[in-house]
């Protein structure tokens, strides 16, 4: 029973924190954080993490955060393991954690990069301007009714 | 420092390695040089994708080989003759069409060798594997579209991208001379040729562009770190602050 409490407890805090370059979705929503243990005779907590684009420039800053982040709460040694394997997806992305992107402004990614809906009007009549935006895991795409820019988050 | 690689699967992985880290740096070189705001993050994003990817293989090197060595020492610490990246990815950005061209041929290449890698009895080599394949797609259907679009486009988009073709259809020789270690890693060569020659013909023909018979250039393999002469001088570069400041850190 403890352990499952600190277990929950130590995924709470590592969703407090945010992506980096999205800061409206944290790192756990992500889909970065596979696992987290404990060892209790150690004192110690090991992350496993998955990084979600191989050449991210914010990969190391994950690494950071986290372990700040943990810091802050008293958790002073703490382990982090990178793994390539399962290949991370944008699968792993909730309908939920999705809603929060297209409300922020970037529209969520759709099987086969199909339909895509501007996060302004809700119109699906868009057309990309660039495959590759302002991250590298956003492409550039316009809205033909609103007439507005914005950015998809693509489908891996 | 001497880097050396002995095991067998490390030379082969570092060939790959080798020839994403030297595209990405002819990547990098454009990097507020693209024709366009939209190319330019363009081709940087493609060119941090290729560090990624060299970067992840040569841990996989640094680990077959006892982690005698990290990423950093392997990119930054070996000479010309020590590297074995194609000499395709080495010519130089001397028109966008070049980059154009250079980028596709190469896409097409790693495509075919990351899904024969897929079955590689190396588990983290496969993981890895279907990752690339991921990550490629974009960098290859952008390139694609580049080609048909200059291609298709006016009279001198067609002649500078006939030109950047015959150029660097020079260098592709030597991709299918395969020696032991790429018949011993790779599940098929022989396909790998296949499906390379299939798709550039397909792609040429589409962009109205032609696959003019080029004389083989009499240079020796990049599998014995042999190169054109323009490795040396990006070395020059890409090396020369790890060279000069060997403990600097940021």
């Amino acid at each position: 029973m403890v352990e499952e409490k600190t277990y929950n407890h130590l995924w709470e805090i590592l969703s407090e924190v945010p992506d980096p370059e999205i800061p409206v979705i944290n790192l756990v929503e992500l889909g970065v954080i596979r696992k987290i243990e404990e060892q209790p005779d150690q004192d110690k907590i090991i992350v496993t993490i998955t990084p979600t684009y191989m050449g991210c420039p914010a990969k190391k800053l994950f690494n950071d955060l986290i372990i700040e982040k943990l810091n802050s709460r008293g958790y002073m040694n703490v382990e982090i393991i990178s793994q390539n394997h399962p290949v991370w997806t944008t699968d792993w992305l909730s309908e939920e954690t999705k809603t929060k992107l297209l409300n922020e402004g970037i529209s969520p990614p759709t099987i086969g990069d199909k339909i895509i809906t501007c996060p302004h009007c809700k119109s699906t009549n868009t057309k990309m301007v660039s495959q590759f935006g302002s991250t590298p895991c956003q492409s550039l795409y316009k809205c033909n009714e609103c007439l507005e820019p914005f950015n998809y988050f693509k489908c891996y | 420092m001497k880097i050396t690689i002995e095991n067998t699967e490390a030379k082969f992985i570092i060939r790959l390695a080798d020839t994403s880290v030297i595209l990405g740096q002819r990547l990098a070189e454009m990097c507020s040089s693209g024709p366009f705001l939209e190319e330019d993050i363009a081709l940087s994003n493609i060119g941090l994708d290729l560090f990624g990817r060299a970067e992840e293989l040569y841990k996989i090197v640094a680990k077959l080989d006892g982690n005698k060595f990290t990423p950093d020492d392997y990119v930054f610490r070996r000479n010309e003759r020590e590297y074995y990246n194609l000499k395709l990815v080495e010519q130089p950005n001397d028109d966008f069409a070049y980059v154009i061209v250079r980028q596709f041929m190469h896409d097409v290449y790693v495509k075919e060798v990351f899904t024969q890698l897929l079955n590689s009895s190396n588990t983290e080599l496969a993981g890895l594997a279907e990752k690339v394949l991921k990550e490629i797609r974009y960098s290859h259907l952008h390139c694609k579209d580049w080609m048909n679009r200059l291609g298709l486009g006016t009279e001198e988009s067609n002649r500078r991208m006939q030109s950047a073709v015959d150029h660097l259809m020079k260098y592709v020789e030597e991709i299918f001379n395969f020696d032991d270690l790429d018949k011993k890693y790779l599940t098929d060569c022989e396909k790998l040729k296949t499906v390379w020659n299939n798709e550039i013909e397909t792609t040429l023909n589409e962009s109205n562009l032609k696959r003019n018979l080029v004389a083989p250039l009499t240079m020796r393999d990049y599998r014995d770190g042999f190169h054109s002469e323009h490795m040396g001088h990006l070395l020059s570069i890409m090396q020369y602050l790890p060279r000069a400041y060997p403990d600097a850190k940021w």
